[in-house]
């Protein structure tokens, strides 16, 4: 194996892994502080994808641009179906683990309703544009551009999520909220606005990520189960509600399965589902989980 | 005296009482069954992976013959004595087998409709063809085609295929093409499905015929999506042909990955997915109607091989989008629903197993001209002949897919010459 053959499947690793880490970063704060198992984190993600494809084929925005659009938009969409839907669940809930239960089956309803409503809106069709399909030579790796500058975006919104996290007022909020909300909330913090901030911050990764996506992958309303999937082996992997073990997690995920497709394409999928498994087994709280 | 009036009365009466049934029944021609439509029942992929090709293959034709039929009052039927308009009933089964089994035997055994169409991909008509079969239904089916389903026609005789499919007759007028233009190697990318298992084994062989070494083939699972990889593996191997045998998810990356990190080789072909206009409108924007000229596909026809097929394509371009034209498919679908019109107001009736017999013993004139099955011996299923076929393989030039490859019979039409090897991509 040659140098350029190394940097190939370890650069193409981390692309992968970038989007990886970006997406479960996301359910990572829905289910790690909120509670919530979203099931319909895919959606959002179909949704980032299919309002940046529009935006660009329709009125010719810039798809990079299109995040500033998304965020806001899928901001308030996932802030709203906290303060409604999962603030009534939680307070009708007799216990948190009721609340998991029933937040899980009514995650699997908004799949459902967020998928249809795409199908009307969009069809059924797959989607796809070409941006930034050029190439660009890394040491003699061959890399599109496109790619690069998604994996570029997700470490940067990844660390301003994390700054944010650290150093603000609401991102010290949201870290006693996942701690312990009961305690969060006698300390005055207003837990069920933290709680659907928390929410709607994990569904604009999840538009961020799909708007990454659609600029390299084709796209259609059924797309989001896949990524959920994957975006729930990386939570397991790097460890529940850690920000910086999404990133890990996300790139060890992109990079195995880059090595393994390189091996033996048609193993690819199972490969994700073996590490799965393997961690689960050995370590079943994730490579940083407390 | 009044006894005797009053006897002859009663007897009138019961004997008009036993004989005015019977006459109603035997003496008196019955009318015809009360019927205000022909309901067509189709389990399809109205989401899920295989909705683009749903959408873009069977859908229009269906639509488009609904349009028509209807406008014209129906297709008559002697048995009902009347024109009777057709009403689809369609239920999603979101690509998934499982799904379109219990819809396809829901529709049959529940909802007994008159009419089956076809499901939607190889590997869904082959697990449909068994259960039309079973309860005694036609089906002619539209997209997907394999050996394993022609070789299974010997026991289905309601089943008629009538897409051409990799030995019947596309891969070996490619292997012939590839021959004359002296190509020497081959790489093959396939889904992990019934569709890619039968082409790269087909591709196989056939290539094995004409000399060309294999230099690997890939089989890659239908999730995925990050194809840069392979197709540097693939530009390392510098193979003169490069075979995509996937569905669209897999032929757009394949396709974008290749432009992006300049991976040409003499000859690219990709398909189910390079045979319809959404693959050039992908490009489009970024690099301009030529974007993927030069690239194959396997098509059939397009407006160049005869006035009717011009015809076709302009109906359907009324009512669906450019995308949405199918050059491999939609000349096949045409004449399927053709079939089934001319079968039903022949034969007057939609009693499956009269219908069956006469598609089964009948040449249609349809837009491909004389077009007939040959029956898999005595009491077998239908395959729509080989020389129906106007072409089988396409190539993508100056931004419109033309005809570059045909069967040695006097059907076929190719409308342009096979470019080898193909042009350079396009730059932005």
């Amino acid at each position: 194996m040659d140098l350029v053959t190394i940097l190939d499947i370890a650069i193409g690793g981390l692309l992968m892994g970038g989007i990886y880490a970006l997406l479960a970063m996301g359910l990572s704060l829905q289910y790690g502080v909120a509670r919530v198992l979203n099931i319909a984190h895919g959606e959002f993600i179909m949704l980032g994808a299919f309002a940046t494809y529009t935006l660009y084929t329709a009125f010719g925005i810039n798809p990079l641009l299109t995040l500033a659009i998304v965020g806001p938009i899928i901001f308030i969409i996932g802030f709203l179906l906290h303060r409604t839907l999962f603030t009534r669940l939680r307070i009708s809930s007799p216990s948190p683990g009721a609340f998991e239960s029933r937040s899980l089956l009514a995650t699997f309803g908004i799949l459902f309703i967020i998928q249809n409503l795409a199908l009307i809106g969009w069809g059924a069709n797959l989607r796809a544009y070409s941006y930034l399909n050029f190439g660009v030579n890394l040491g003699g790796a061959i890399f599109t551009a496109n790619r690069l500058v998604s994996l570029g975006f997700a470490i940067g919104i990844g660390l301003a999520f994390y700054i944010f996290l650290v150093r603000t007022r609401m991102g010290k909020a949201i870290r006693a909220a996942a701690q312990d909300p009961a305690t969060a909330s006698l300390m005055g913090v207003n837990i069920n606005r933290v709680l659907a901030i928390c929410f709607g911050l994990g569904a604009v990764m999840a538009g961020f990520a799909g708007t990454l996506l659609s600029m390299r992958v084709p796209i259609n309303p059924a797309m989001g189960m896949n990524y959920t999937i994957i975006a729930i082996i990386v939570i397991v992997l790097g460890g529940l509600g850690s920000i910086p073990g999404s990133f890990i997690g996300g790139f060890i995920l992109g990079i195995i399965g880059t090595v393994v497709t390189y091996i033996e394409p048609s193993l690819s999928l199972a490969a994700y589902y073996f590490i799965f498994m393997l961690l689960l087994l050995v370590r079943p709280k994730g490579i940083l989980g407390k | 005296m009044t006894k005797k009036l009053l006897f002859g009365l009663i007897t009138i009466t019961l004997v008009a009482l036993v004989a005015v049934p019977l006459c109603s029944s035997s003496c008196v021609p019955a009318p015809a069954p009360a019927k205000d439509s022909i309901v067509i029942g189709a389990s399809r992929p109205l989401s899920g992976m295989n909705a683009m090709i749903g959408d873009a293959a069977f859908g229009p034709i269906m639509t488009m013959w609904e349009e028509e039929v209807n406008a014209a009052g129906g297709i008559y039927v002697a048995d009902y004595g009347k024109k009777l308009p057709i009403e689809y009933l369609i239920y999603d089964d979101a690509t998934d087998v499982g799904t379109m089994v219990r819809l396809t035997e829901k529709l049959i055994l529940e909802d007994k409709v008159d009419i089956l169409f076809s499901s939607c991909g190889t590997a869904f008509i082959s697990a449909q063809a068994p259960i039309a079969n079973k309860y005694g239904y036609v089906l002619l089916t539209a997209e997907g085609g394999a050996t394993i389903m022609r070789d299974a026609l010997y026991g289905l005789p309601y089943v008629f295929i009538s897409l051409p499919f990799s030995d019947h007759y596309q891969l070996p007028v490619f292997a012939d093409m590839l021959a004359a233009k002296g190509a020497k190697t081959a790489y093959i990318v396939s889904i992990a499905d019934l569709h890619g298992v039968e082409y790269s084994g087909v591709a196989a062989i056939e290539f094995a015929r004409v000399g060309i070494d294999l230099i690997a083939s890939v089989s890659v699972p239908e999730t995925q999506e990050d194809f840069s990889i392979i197709i540097k593996d693939a530009k390392a191997a510098n193979p003169d042909v490069f075979c995509v045998f996937g569905y669209p998810p897999q032929v757009l990356p394949c396709t974008a990955e290749s432009m992006a990190l300049g991976f040409n080789p003499k000859c690219f072909i990709a398909g189910p997915g390079a045979n319809f206009g959404f693959y050039q409108f992908t490009f489009i924007e970024a690099l301009g109607p030529n974007c993927v000229d030069g690239v194959l596909c396997f098509a059939a026809a397009n407006r160049a091989t005869s006035p009717e097929f011009a015809e076709l394509y302009d109906d359907l371009e009324a009512i669906v989008s450019p995308a949405m034209l199918d050059w491999w498919g939609h000349p096949y679908y045409a004449p399927l629903v053709q079939i089934w019109q001319e079968a039903i107001e022949e034969t007057g009736t939609l009693d499956q197993d009269i219908l069956r017999d006469y598609i089964a013993t009948h040449h249609f004139d349809t837009i491909l001209g004389d077009t007939y099955f040959e029956m898999s011996g005595e009491g077998g299923g239908g395959l729509l002949v080989k020389e129906t076929h106007p072409g089988e393989i396409g190539q993508w030039q100056n931004g419109v897919v033309e005809i570059v490859g045909g069967g040695p019979w006097s059907n076929t039409v190719i409308t342009a010459d096979f470019i080898y090897p193909k042009p350079p991509w396009p730059t932005p």
